[in-house]
């Protein structure tokens, strides 16, 4: 156990950032930018890609692979550059995109054999890793089905088994739980989660629902209308999301007064109560008033952001967040 | 290697108790260059011009059209074998023109598609552009690929032709013979194939939907064919009176008629052939002194559909 944990992590290019930006830029015509001057770069590790639709997230992941050119600036993967190394850079990347990519009239045993083999593995061993990879993911006999059968959730599992057939060093997953259930997408993320962990390979996923991946990430990278809001590690993100919304059926005023005289940090938004967590004392204290007080507690839930509330300046939670900070600072 | 290790200890340590977990494994192994990929694309597509791999249903057409393309070579053998004729009664180098015509054209508008269009329609094409290959690369493989496809559907039947022929006749001298005929015959397939290859692929590629991909093929490869069927017989039954008292008048409807084999690409390749020194009779008179205009044409044929075919995957709105 000594020696193990004693190991340098032995991830490749650990000492080259995985994914590096310098500046990037692409316009599409004069009046369209996707990506405005993006700087930004990705360790190892699970990194979380978030932004509303249209942000520019598809068009950096297609930047990376070198399958569109930046209009100015410089792309990196693994210290390859993005247009002149693309070739070396989709050789160690995996690619899964968000929109539908499968034929209906093979088996996923074929398909995903078949992109082995255009990933350069020679079709034995293309074969072998096909069935691990769809084993993987948990595909066992519907392999053998034509993928036209399958169900959305599968199909995701079959999209996501082709970008791991090639057993790439970094998975560039876009918007992976699109259309998927609720169970889908638990399933998903926690797949991702182990690829992230387990398999040692570097994962970046791209979602606009930034509460759906930030369990599984370690780094998260928020752009809108393709500049950076915000890069930074997930611990960092989750302390401005430590708000506890309360929701009463009445007396609300009488609430707020009561846990700010109790040393809470509170704030009044429209029909709820934002209460700073300072940990899990809180939540006994929000109890014990609404239990003194005897009012008809409707809600109480730990604040799930959405990326347009946490990263845009007039986000009505993020300047309530900030509103907190200050009356705990000021008390 | 260290990576393996540890990820497979780490999943030994999560799920002991699975068996059939062994955790993830890295692949060691050689890695295929981009030419390799090609090359193993350029496979792939080439079953599946003739539907190997997939369906029963996929192959109803590649089979039919193969064993109505072979028959005549077969019926040539048999002929001989009974001993009804003295020599070959098939060309090598024409074999059956309108035949193989049609019958190319049914292939290439039912199968040209199943190349292109499929991957467009499921929208895989950028998959393949996420690999290690070119973008270009992987329309020349398709293209390839369909060039090696319609040059087992052309010269299969002239080999089977050759076999069935030499099995009757005697003699070094006459197997020589029928071989040296052989040869101009292969080649001529090549042509046919690399041009309309080129074509159908070209034609096909326009559209992810089947029908309309097998619909702008057949059109546009039936629809010039007609055009130039239907004007060389107006020209050849209304020109000589039409033409009156003009002592060049023969020569100006020859012309008429040349220009307008030039509309197709079956009688392009058919009139190369002959200005190539084919000897047997087409579906095209001989072009002459035309000759040059039918090469040109075929040149231009080959480069226009290669170049489309090429710029639909070059450009951005594929991937």
């Amino acid at each position: 156990m000594t020696a193990d944990q004693a190991r340098p992590p032995d991830l490749p290019g650990a000492d080259v950032p995985v994914i590096a930006t310098t500046a990037l830029t692409r316009r599409f015509g004069p009046a369209i930018i996707a990506l405005d001057e993006l700087t930004m770069a990705v360790g190892p590790g699970i990194t979380g890609l978030v932004g509303a639709n249209g942000a520019g997230k598809s068009t950096l992941i297609k930047i990376l692979l070198g399958l569109l050119p930046p209009t100015s600036g410089k792309a990196a993967v693994f210290g390859l550059d993005a247009v002149a190394g693309g070739e070396q850079i989709r050789g160690l990347t995996g690619y899964m995109p968000e929109h539908d990519c499968l034929p209906p009239d093979v088996t996923a045993t074929e398909f995903v054999t078949h992109m082995g083999r255009m990933s350069g593995i020679p079709l034995t061993a293309a074969k072998e890793r096909a069935a691990e990879s769809l084993r993987h993911v948990g595909l066992y006999e519907e392999r053998y089905r034509q993928i036209g059968t399958y169900s959305t959730g599968m199909k995701q599992r079959v999209k996501l088994a082709q970008a791991l057939v090639g057993d790439p060093r970094l998975l560039l997953l876009d918007e992976p739980t699109n259309g998927l259930d609720p169970a889908g997408r638990t399933a998903m993320l926690d797949l991702i989660c182990r690829i992230g962990t387990e398999f040692g390979i570097s994962v970046v996923v791209s979602s606009h629902l930034l509460g759906e991946i930030e369990q599984i990430c370690d780094h998260l990278i928020a752009i809108d209308a393709g500049r950076l809001l915000r890069s930074a590690t997930m611990s960092s993100f989750t302390k401005a999301s430590q708000v506890l919304a309360v929701e009463v059926e009445e007396g609300s005023d009488l609430l707020a007064a009561e846990l700010t005289a109790r040393g809470l940090g509170t704030v009044r938004a429209e029909r709820e109560l934002l209460v700073l967590i300072t940990g899990d004392a809180t939540f006994d204290a929000v109890r014990d008033v609404v239990a003194d007080l005897g009012l008809p507690l409707t809600r109480m839930e730990q604040r799930r952001h959405r990326v347009e509330e946490l990263f845009r300046a007039d986000a009505s939670l993020a300047a309530s967040a900030a509103g907190l900070m200050g009356a705990v600072d000021g008390h | 290697m260290a990576t393996e290790s540890s990820a497979s200890t780490e999943a030994l340590a999560s799920g002991a108790g699975v068996i059939y977990d062994i955790g993830y494994q890295t692949y060691g192994g050689p890695r295929l260059g981009r030419r390799a990929i090609a090359v193993a694309l350029c496979w792939h597509s080439l079953r599946s011009a003739f539907g190997i791999g997939r369906g029963a249903k996929a192959k109803i057409i590649p089979v039919i059209t193969f064993v109505i393309i072979c028959s005549p070579a077969v019926i040539n053998a048999v002929i001989m074998a009974l001993g009804r004729s003295n020599g070959r009664v098939v060309s090598y180098d024409a074999y059956v023109g309108v035949l193989r015509l049609l019958v190319l054209l049914v292939f290439i508008a039912a199968q040209a598609p199943e190349l292109v269009s499929r991957d467009l329609r499921s929208r895989v094409v950028p998959l393949y552009f996420a690999r290690p290959i070119r973008r270009q690369d992987y329309p020349l493989a398709k293209y390839a690929a369909f060039v090696l496809a319609l040059l087992a559907m052309i010269d299969i039947p002239v080999l089977l032709l050759y076999v069935g022929t030499i099995m009757q006749v005697h003699g070094g001298a006459a197997i020589w013979a029928e071989t040296r005929a052989l040869v101009p015959g292969l080649l001529v397939g090549l042509m046919w194939a690399v041009v309309l290859a080129a074509v159908g692929l070209a034609l096909a590629c326009v559209s992810g939907r089947r029908a309309f991909a097998t619909g702008s093929v057949a059109i546009f490869l039936f629809m010039t064919w007609t055009l130039t069927t239907v004007l060389t017989r107006i020209v050849q039954t209304t020109g000589p009176h039409g033409s009156g008292t003009h002592l060049s008048s023969g020569q100006q409807v020859s012309m008429a008629e040349h220009l307008f084999g030039l509309i197709s690409p079956f009688t392009v390749l058919d009139g190369v052939r002959q200005w190539l020194g084919g000897t047997s009779h087409g579906i095209v008179a001989d072009p002459g002194g035309y000759g040059p205009a039918y090469g040109v044409m075929l040149v231009v044929f080959l480069a226009v559909g290669l170049a489309a075919l090429v710029r639909r995957y070059t450009s951005a709105s594929v991937a």
